[in-house]
C-alpha cells in the first residue's frame, strides 16, 4: 500500500510538471527543454529556506515561486530573441548552466553532496498544528496542489488569454498585426509555467527530504517533455495522462525482475524509442490537439 | 611555473577535438537542415566500439578503429533512413525532427549503458606508451598531437572534397537549396544519406579520440554535442572554415576562462558563449 501511495505522490508531482510545461510547449509553441531547471530552482529554494533558515514550507514555496519567476523572466526574455529551433538549443544551454550552478555554487547548494534533512510540511492555524509526515497525508497535500495547478492551467487555456496563446502558436506575425503584444503573452505564460514547476520542486524536495543536482539535469527536462508529447500537446488532460503512463510504465519493468541499474537504463531506452515512434506515427500524442 | 604555455597547449588540443566534432555536425546540419541531437550518440558508439572490439575482444587496434568508424557511420546512416528520412519526406517541422533525434540520443545511449554499464572507461591502455612531449613549456601527449594532426587533416580533406569533387559540389548545392538541387538532377536522398554516414564516421572518430585522451561514458554525448554545436554556431553554420575557427575560439575561451575562475565552471562558460552568440550573432562570425 505504501508503495502505491509513493507512486501516486510521484505521479502528482510529475503531473504538475507536465501541466505547467504544456502551457509553454503545447499551447504557445515555445519548445522549452529547460523545465528541470525551474523544477530544481523551486526545490533548492524550498530546501535551503527550510533547512538553513527554518522557514515554514508554505512560505518557502511562495518565495521559491517568486525566485523562479524572476529567473524564468530573464531566461524567457533571452529565449524570445532566438529564431525557430534555436529556442530548444538555447533552452538546453540554460538547463546546463542552472545545473552547473547547483553543482558548483557549493556555499549555497552543497554541490554534489546535496541537501539532506528537509522537513515535511507543517501547518499551524491558531493552536492547531499539523505535520504532513505520513505519506497518505502528503498524498492529500499533493492532490490539493495538483488540483489547484490544474484549475489554474484550465483557466489560462480556456480564457481569451489562452486563445491568444494558441493564435501565437499558429501564426505569431498575424496576431502581432492585430495589435497583440505577442512578446508579453509569451513571457507571461513562460513565467507562469516556470512558477508552477517550482511548486512541484518544493513538493518533491519536501517529500523525498533530500535533493542533489543529478535530479535536475537536461535528461529530466527531456523526460517531462516526453510526458506531454505522449499525452498530447495542448491538452491538460493529456499532460496528466502522459505523466501517469510515464511514471507507472517503468514500475512494470521492475516487476519483470530487471536489476535496478538495468531497469533505469531500460526506462531511458523506452522513453527514447517512444519519442521516435510518436514523432513518426502520432505526433499529436494520445489525446493532443496540436501537432508540432 | 608559467601557466600560459600549458593553457595554450590545452586550448589547441581541445580546439582540435571541437573542430573534428564540429565538422561532422556542420555537414549533417547544413544538408539535413535540422539540429541532429543524435549526432552526440555517434561519438559514444565510436568510443565504445573500439572499447569492445580491441579491449574486450582483443582485436588489433587499427582493426578496432576501422570497424568502429564503419559502425558509427552505419548507425548514423540507419538513424537517417529509418527515422529522419520519412519525417523529412512528409515535410515535418524542425521541432519534430529535433525531438525524434533526442529520442535517438536517449535510446541508443541507454542501450550502450545496458551493454557496457554506465561506468567511465578509458581506452588509453590500448596504446603502447603515450609519450609526453614538451613544446614551449607546455606538455602534450602523443594522442593529443595525433588529434591535432587528424583535425587539420580532416579539415583539409573536407574542404577539398566539398570544393573540387562532384559529390562535394552536390552537398554544397543541397545545403544552398534542396529543391533546386533535386530539379537539376541531383539524387538528394542518396547524397544526404551518405552525408549522414560520413558525419557519423567523423563523430565516431571524435569519440575515440576523447576515449584515448581521457575516457568514455554513455552520457558523454550530450555535453560534447553541445560544445560541437556551439563551435558550429560561433563559426557560422554550413561553413567548413567556420568549424575550425569556432572550435579553436571556443577552446581558447574555455581554457583561458578557467584560468581566472575555478575549473568546474567550464561548461557554464561554454553554454554562456552559446547563448551570447545565439543572441547577438546567430549566423556566426563567418556567415555563409
Amino acid at each position: 500500500m505504501e508503495y502505491f501511495i509513493h507512486l501516486a505522490i510521484l505521479v502528482g508531482i510529475y503531473a504538475i510538471l507536465a501541466l505547467s510545461l504544456n502551457l509553454a510547449v503545447g499551447y504557445t509553441g515555445i519548445l522549452s527543454v529547460t523545465h528541470a531547471a525551474f523544477f530544481g530552482i523551486g526545490a533548492y529554494a524550498t530546501a535551503i529556506l527550510m533547512t538553513r533558515y527554518s522557514v515554514n514550507f508554505f512560505f518557502a514555496i511562495i518565495v521559491g515561486a517568486v525566485v523562479t519567476g524572476v529567473i524564468s523572466l530573464l531566461i524567457g526574455r533571452v529565449l524570445s530573441k532566438f529564431r525557430g529551433d534555436y529556442v530548444a538549443l538555447g533552452a538546453v544551454g540554460f538547463n546546463m548552466i542552472v545545473w552547473s550552478i547547483f553543482l558548483n555554487w557549493q556555499e549555497l547548494t552543497r554541490g554534489p553532496l546535496g541537501i539532506p534533512g528537509i522537513h515535511r510540511p507543517e501547518l499551524s492555524i491558531g493552536n492547531m498544528e499539523y505535520s504532513f509526515t505520513s505519506n497518505i497525508s502528503f498524498l492529500l497535500l499533493t492532490s490539493v496542489f495538483l488540483l489547484l495547478v490544474y484549475l489554474v492551467c484550465r483557466h489560462i487555456t480556456e480564457s481569451s488569454f489562452g486563445r491568444a496563446l494558441k493564435a501565437i502558436r499558429e501564426d505569431e506575425e498575424a496576431l502581432a498585426v492585430f495589435g497583440y503584444r505577442t512578446l508579453y503573452y509569451k513571457l507571461a505564460v513562460f513565467v507562469v509555467g516556470a512558477m508552477l514547476a517550482s511548486v512541484a520542486g518544493a513538493l518533491f524536495a519536501s517529500y523525498i527530504t533530500f535533493i542533489d543536482p543529478s535530479t535536475f539535469m537536461v535528461s529530466e527536462s527531456i523526460f517531462i517533455l516526453s510526458s506531454i508529447i505522449l499525452g498530447g500537446l495542448a491538452s491538460n488532460k493529456g499532460a496528466i495522462i502522459g505523466a501517469v503512463v510515464l511514471i507507472l510504465l517503468p514500475e512494470f519493468l521492475r516487476f519483470v525482475g530487471f536489476p535496478s541499474d538495468i531497469a533505469a537504463q531500460t526506462r531511458q531506452a523506452v522513453y527514447g524509442l517512444m519519442l521516435i515512434l510518436l514523432m513518426l506515427y502520432r505526433p499529436q500524442g494520445l489525446v493532443g490537439e496540436y501537432k508540432l | 611555473m608559467d601557466i600560459v604555455p600549458q593553457l595554450i597547449a590545452n586550448s589547441i588540443i581541445a580546439g582540435s577535438i571541437y573542430t573534428i566534432l564540429a565538422l561532422g555536425f556542420n555537414l549533417s546540419f547544413s544538408t539535413g537542415k535540422f539540429i541532429d541531437m543524435g549526432y552526440g550518440v555517434m561519438m559514444v558508439i565510436g568510443g565504445y566500439a573500439v572499447f569492445y572490439l580491441s579491449k574486450i575482444l582483443g582485436l588489433p587496434l587499427p582493426v578496432g578503429i576501422l570497424l568502429g568508424l564503419v559502425i558509427s557511420g552505419l548507425v548514423s546512416y540507419l538513424a537517417y533512413t529509418v527515422v529522419y528520412k520519412p519525417l523529412r519526406a512528409r515535410k515535418a517541422s524542425g521541432a519534430v525532427l529535433l525531438i525524434a533525434s533526442l529520442g535517438v540520443l536517449t535510446a541508443l545511449q541507454a542501450v550502450i549503458a545496458i551493454l557496457f554499464t554506465s561506468q567511465f572507461q578509458t581506452l588509453s591502455g590500448l596504446l603502447s606508451g603515450n609519450r609526453v612531449f614538451e613544446i614551449f613549456g607546455g606538455a602534450i601527449t602523443a594522442v593529443q598531437l595525433t588529434t591535432l594532426a587528424l583535425g587539420i587533416f580532416l579539415f583539409v580533406i573536407l574542404a577539398v572534397i566539398l570544393k573540387y569533387t562532384m559529390c562535394g559540389k552536390a552537398v554544397t548545392a543541397i545545403s544552398d537549396d534542396e529543391e533546386v538541387s533535386k530539379i537539376v538532377g541531383i539524387n538528394t536522398e542518396k547524397i544526404i544519406g551518405s552525408v549522414f554516414f560520413i558525419s557519423g564516421v567523423i563523430g565516431g572518430l571524435g569519440g575515440m579520440l576523447i576515449g584515448f585522451d581521457t575516457g568514455i561514458e554513455p552520457i558523454m554525448g550530450l555535453p560534447w554535442l553541445l560544445s560541437a554545436v556551439t563551435a558550429v554556431i560561433i563559426g557560422g553554420i554550413g561553413n567548413v572554415y567556420g568549424s575550425i575557427a569556432g572550435g579553436f575560439l571556443l577552446a581558447f575561451a574555455e581554457n583561458f576562462g578557467i584560468w581566472q575562475i575555478p575549473g568546474e565552471w567550464k561548461s557554464a562558460i561554454t553554454f554562456g558563449i552559446l547563448i551570447l552568440f545565439l543572441l547577438f550573432r546567430p549566423r556566426g562570425l563567418f556567415p555563409k
